[in-house]
């Protein structure tokens, strides 16, 4: 039964690693630029092809490190040239914009890769368990929740200590004012996508190999994304660092007793933040407007 | 102005953190007086306003109105108890025309907010107010004119007209004449001074322009980093060396 | 010159099983456009007319369905019995989940109806026993009208069927248009128009957006339950964000600030995507690309190119 439980939220903290990924990309998009990236799936649907047509020139490490890069790039163009013109506007329009992108994105890849699915082979080193008593615990699970535990606290220090990172920061308080202050908010703007972005075609290239690939596997992740974003509280990246983790665990310790429900309990969780506590568990008054 | 005062605020102060915007200030406004706020940049006063009219509530002290404890209060039971306000930043409604801003002004006004229907009378008593009010703002003429479409001076005019459909006791005018060429500002000067003579509405402005409030004001209050510099009727203030000394030393 | 015009579309409406045929379409697509396009304006009446953001209102109008199709299913053979169960299970459940989320705004607001209607999805997806799953809930019928003596069948006459979809659409449209003209209706587009505003006159926002939320959900649910009736046939896809999606971009497309933009929006939007989809198999990333356009090019709509903004 212990090994089982633990089994079990060991999974949930995979599993939750994973949405922590996604939504922090989400996350910081929402904050800075009051957008809702209903495309933030097919962008890590995105970076897991690229990585796949890269690797058989770059191999698995190389392809790792570029595809999310390239990813980021394209997300860079897109905001650029299309969601910057929303800005001003009413959000409604960014949304329908991203919406919008969702579809093409999921056709789009359809059509230049194909509708079957696509198999990924990661390295042999990191496909064998670490160990026969953990035998769930794979070296790609382990090495997943490795990167992503990097890539949290890469993020974490640039935007902490660097130049951009503050007033990124700063910027999610109080645009005007950073503004007033001479920063130009457009290319901050796009840089926090860019990097927002990166983190989704991360998501995609790690969970190619988890998953295999297939036009479609964003949008599953987008609403779990959304809920860590709720629970953690708007606003607040560390929030959605714990709420992400906190619905996998939920979600993995829920299988243990009803398998059905796990996918439920996230919902649950999501309801009872509302109601108790509706800013979210580390979100800020006010920030809600 | 003997009876008891619209307005007394007393010893309010806001902190924004560690920033104190406004500190340990009080006022008193009679029936039917015009004050003015006046006072430099940052001086506080538009948070002076947003206190009073209850934007945000005070870190400190109380604010009477009507003789009745309205610290804890929100912004919209202030103003169904008779607190009409403008803002610095015109604030109407930019795509109905000046009489559907007047309208629902009205309506809400008159407790119809949540209403499906009216009755004949009841409309045609609305209508009948409507054009009141927009006659006493002199926009009768651009009545039918989208807001958002007008000068800025016939903005203004139609913002203070929907605060006036209100039927307020108290009339709060941040920077009425702000962006206003002398043309407009004298016209606002004019619509305000009859409101308060023909009226007899008590108001508080918040004004810039040293002509208009010693045209207008019955006293005036001065505000200098939040707190209160000198109060007093408009000869006294202008008498006052702390007063020119807060001015000239921000022009420096 | 406008009472003319939205005569002449009325009387379009009236006599469409007859000029359809002749543009290639036929009755019950006329009845399925038209029952979209009435949640096209439910979800305008949140959206374009008092500014709020919604993007989960599926939810309703699935709920609706389901309601509808179970009651035809285990309660009674009765479509008016049927249409106020899915009425009263989407409005009901908007009134209350309604309560939650009206203190946010914004995209805010628009994350967490998405987020709740999904809940929905997946209920109807896993609890297969009672809504089929991923099939849809088949198995009921809509029933004949029987009224003292008349009997309309419109479980076999589609023009009996569209008629009758019809009636009820304008006597919601009429409700709809009714309440945006009443003295709440203008407290409604104050709090679109400026929200700051109509703070300052007193109004209480949250409350009055609950009330607009809340009825908008009946709206939605209503259509919904007739949209059951359409197919005889209700499913998961009926309560997904994407289908709240095509809604808002129906009501954006054909004009937000227009009463009837949402009907033509739903027209060019369900015949563009006919059309399309039949076309190529690539019709997702043509609607995709269709969006975008409306989006950084129209944003006013079609209604919104042809006169001046005005109010209801």
């Amino acid at each position: 039964m212990t090994t089982l439980l633990l089994f079990n939220i060991t999974n949930g903290l995979i599993i939750g690693a994973f949405y922590v990924l996604m939504a922090l990309g989400l996350s910081l998009i929402l904050n800075l630029s009051n957008v809702i990236n209903f495309a933030h799936g097919g962008f890590l649907v995105i970076g897991g092809y690229i990585a796949w047509t890269l690797s058989p020139y770059l191999g698995f490490w190389g392809s790792l490190i570029v595809a999310p890069f390239l990813t980021a790039i394209i997300g860079l163009i897109i905001e650029r040239f299309m969601i910057r013109r929303l800005y001003g506007r009413d959000p409604l329009y960014s949304l329908l914009l991203t919406f919008g992108f969702a579809f093409i994105i999921e056709d789009g890849t359809r059509y230049i890769w194909g509708a079957q699915g696509k198999p990924v082979s990661v390295p042999a080193i990191l496909a064998q368990p670490l160990s026969y008593d953990f035998f769930f615990l794979t070296g790609y699970r382990v090495f997943m929740v490795a990167v992503v535990a990097i890539a949290v606290v890469v993020l974490f220090v640039l935007l902490r200590y660097t130049r951009a990172g503050v007033r990124i920061r700063a910027g999610t308080l109080d645009l005007e004012t950073v503004a007033a202050l001479g920063v130009n908010v457009r290319a901050l703007r796009s840089l926090n996508f860019a990097v927002g972005i990166y983190l989704a075609g991360l998501s995609g290239v790690l969970a190619s190999g988890q998953l295999g690939l297939e036009s479609t596997m964003g949008t599953g992740l987008l609403m779990p994304s959304f809920i860590a974003i709720i629970v953690g509280g708007v606003g607040s990246l560390t929030g959605t660092l714990l709420g992400g983790l906190l619905i996998g665990v939920a979600s993995g310790i829920t299988t243990v007793f009803l398998p059905q429900a796990s996918e439920a309990v996230m919902y649950v969780i999501m309801a009872l933040v509302l109601l108790i506590r509706p800013r979210g568990l580390l979100g800020e008054e006010g920030m809600m407007t | 102005m003997s009876e008891q005062p619209v307005l007394h605020v007393d010893n309010v102060s806001k902190r924004f953190g560690s920033l104190v915007a406004v500190r340990d200030v009080s006022l008193t406004v009679g029936k039917g007086e015009l004050r003015a706020v006046i006072g430099p940049n940052g001086a506080g006063k538009t948070t002076f306003f947003n206190l009073i009219s209850g934007f945000f509530p005070p870190s400190a002290g109380k604010i009477i109105f009507d003789d009745r404890d309205v610290t804890r209060l929100s912004a919209q039971q202030r103003v169904k108890l008779g607190m009409g306000r403008t803002f610095q930043i015109t604030e109407i409604f930019p795509e109905l025309s000046v009489f559907e801003n007047v309208r629902v002004a009205t309506e809400v006004a008159n407790g119809y907010g949540l209403r499906p229907w009216l009755s004949k009378t009841e409309s045609a008593d609305l209508r009948r107010r409507i054009d009141e009010v927009i006659a006493m703002t002199g926009l009768s003429a651009r009545a039918d004119r989208l807001v958002g479409e007008l000068a800025h001076g016939d903005q203004r005019a139609a913002e203070i007209a929907m605060a006036l459909a209100l039927r307020p006791h108290l009339l709060l005018l941040d920077e009425p004449t702000a962006g206003m060429g002398d043309q407009e500002t004298y016209e606002i000067t004019q619509l305000i001074r009859k409101l308060h003579k023909d009226s007899n509405l008590t108001i508080v402005l918040i004004e810039h322009d040293m002509r208009v409030v010693f045209h207008l004001a019955d006293r005036i209050t001065v505000l200098d980093q939040g707190k209160l510099l000198a109060q007093g009727t408009p000869q006294e203030i202008a008498a006052n060396e702390a007063v020119q000394a807060a001015y000239l030393g921000k022009a420096a | 010159m406008r009472l003319a015009v939205v005569a002449g579309m009325w009387i379009l409406l009236a006599l469409a099983p007859f000029w359809m045929p002749f543009l290639g379409g036929y009755t019950a697509l006329g009845t399925r456009v038209l029952v979209l396009a009435l949640a096209a304006m439910s979800v305008n009446f949140l959206l374009g007319f008092t500014g709020v953001l919604s993007f989960g209102h599926a939810a309703w109008f699935g709920l609706g369905a389901y309601g509808c199709g179970l009651s035809l299913k285990f309660l009674a053979f009765s479509t008016p019995l049927g249409l106020l169960m899915g009425t009263l299970l989407g409005g009901v459940a908007g009134a209350l989940l309604g309560a939650l989320m009206v203190h946010r705004r914004g995209v805010y607001f628009a994350m967490v109806t998405i987020a709740f209607g999904q809940v929905f999805y997946y209920i109807a997806f896993q609890w297969s026993s009672l809504t089929g799953g991923d099939d849809g809930l088949r198995g009921f019928a809509r029933q004949p009208i029987e009224l003292g003596f008349l009997r309309f069948d419109i479980l076999h006459d589609d023009r009996a069927f569209y008629y009758f979809v019809l009636i009820c659409f304008a006597i919601i449209v009429s409700i709809m248009g009714f309440i945006l003209r009443s003295p709440f209706g203008h407290t409604l587009i104050a709090i679109r128009e400026n929200e700051r505003r109509a703070r300052f006159l007193g109004i209480p926002i949250e409350r009055h957006i609950w009330i607009a939320f809340t009825l908008s959900c009946f709206f939605m649910a209503f259509a919904g339950s007739l949209y059951a009736l359409v197919n005889n046939f209700a499913d998961p896809r009926g309560l997904h964000y994407s289908l709240s999606g095509d809604f808002v971009i129906m009501a954006v497309m054909g004009g937000m600030r227009s009463f009837w933009g949402p009907l033509l929006g739903a027209v060019l939007f369900e015949v563009l995507q006919d059309y399309i989809s039949s076309v190529t198999v690539n019709w997702m990333s043509f609607i995709g690309m269709l969006v975008v356009v409306v989006v950084l090019f129209f944003p006013r709509g079609i209604l919104g190119l042809v006169r001046q903004p005005r109010a209801a």
